[in-house]
């Protein structure tokens, strides 16, 4: 009986862990959708410049606490590949603009964090739960999706940008 | 004379004939046609009869394909490939001329362009346009889209539908001006839409002797 309950529960968890790395099911496979938003240093960034690269595109808020978890993994990432040919990208889609620049600066990370105040993105990009994190190829199509972050998904992330930056 | 005679010297008259024939190149009867000889054989006898008779003075040398070229077969393929791809461009190019047509029917379109001369008073950020008090575009400048502009590069920002009769456009400009301070201005016009196709420019230019840029829009007639 318990050893049916242990099976039962690693698998449930199992299933937990792939539906929280389970890809948007309409936006993965095309071309990302286009956006051009307004960075902290105030210069504007389109993500359709940065083709030729592999971009990793993080949506986060402020408010969540896994965003805060991710942001330090991602500034590593960022650091260690950026030579490679990886572009970083954070979307804040707080509504408060404010305190979303205040705390982007308290957290002081080397990659680029745009501002989103509008809503189109969150529509074209299918964002349901904070933060969400796509890998786009050099192509511009999506090619990976994630959806929430726990310690050690970092290691799932490595895993797809080498993989995209050896193509 | 009885028939041992006969059959006598109609042996030594052939083996008289025999080699006057070879001489003369007729095959001896002995030699059997081409077509019965075995495949094997063919070559063998072939050989064997160039050697007896010169080889036709003009006969075309037959074609050697090189050792890299591609078969024809696939020569072929390939531009049937590059046929179908051309038609797909071709027909991509009628679809999209026919959905503007659709969209933007010549007796409704208005076109909106933006150009910059110079640029020193001036960094362009974004622009936004209204058409009788509805925004209709908001577009925000990357650095690199700024730099065509500057280039003498010329953008259409806008392409829509109005009806006739008289209309109102604002746009509103922000970006930095001299001492890298921030500014926005706004420029405004009243155009008449026709029964034909609008075209609008805005132009940003530099008004040296007040070292400010200007802002204007031009309706093209």
């Amino acid at each position: 009986m318990r050893r049916a309950l242990l099976i039962g529960g690693l698998m449930l968890s199992a299933a937990i862990s792939t539906a929280s790395h389970a890809a948007g099911p309409s936006i993965l496979g095309k071309d990302a959708p286009d956006f051009v938003l307004r960075g902290l240093d105030g210069r504007n960034l389109r993500l359709s410049e940065f083709r030729g690269q592999v971009v990793l595109v993080n949506f986060w808020t402020r408010s969540d606490g896994d965003s805060r978890l991710q942001m330090p993994a991602l500034d590593r990432i960022n650091i260690t590949y950026q030579r490679a040919g990886l572009v970083v990208l954070g979307v804040s889609v707080d509504d408060d603009l404010r305190r979303s620049k205040e705390f982007a600066t308290a957290m002081g990370v080397s990659y680029p964090i745009l501002f989103d105040t509008g809503s189109q993105i969150g529509k074209d990009y299918f964002l349901q739960k904070m933060p969400m994190t796509i890998l786009v190829d050099r192509a511009g199509v999506v090619r990976y999706s994630a959806v929430g972050f726990r310690r050690g998904d970092e290691r799932v992330y490595l895993d797809k940008i080498r993989e995209l930056l050896r193509e | 004379m009885n028939l041992k005679d006969r059959m006598m010297r109609v042996l030594v008259c052939g083996a008289l004939l025999s080699p006057a024939w070879t001489v003369m190149g007729a095959t001896a009867p002995a030699v059997a046609p081409a077509k019965s000889v075995p495949a094997a054989a063919q070559p063998a006898a072939a050989n064997a009869s160039s050697a007896d008779t010169p080889p036709p003075a003009e006969a075309p040398a037959p074609p050697v394909p090189a050792a890299d070229a591609p078969p024809a077969e696939l020569k072929t393929l390939d531009q049937e490939v590059q046929g179908l791809k051309k038609d797909v461009v071709d027909l991509n190019k009628d679809l999209f001329v026919l959905q503007e047509e659709l969209l933007f029917p010549a007796n409704t379109q208005v076109a909106l362009y933006i150009s910059m001369d110079v640029g020193t008073f001036f960094a362009l950020d974004s622009v936004t346009v209204k058409i009788d008090n509805k925004e209709v575009k908001n577009y925000l400048y990357t650095a690199r889209e700024a730099d065509a502009l500057l280039k003498g590069g010329v953008q259409q920002i806008y392409l829509g539908n109005l009806k006739v009769g008289k209309h109102e456009l604002v746009a509103f400009f922000t970006g930095k001006g001299s001492a890298e301070r921030d500014y926005k201005r706004g420029a405004s016009i009243n155009f008449d839409k026709g029964v034909g196709a609008k075209y609008l420019e805005l132009k940003i230019t530099d008004r040296v002797p007040k070292h400010q840029p200007e802002f204007l829009i031009k309706d093209w007639e």
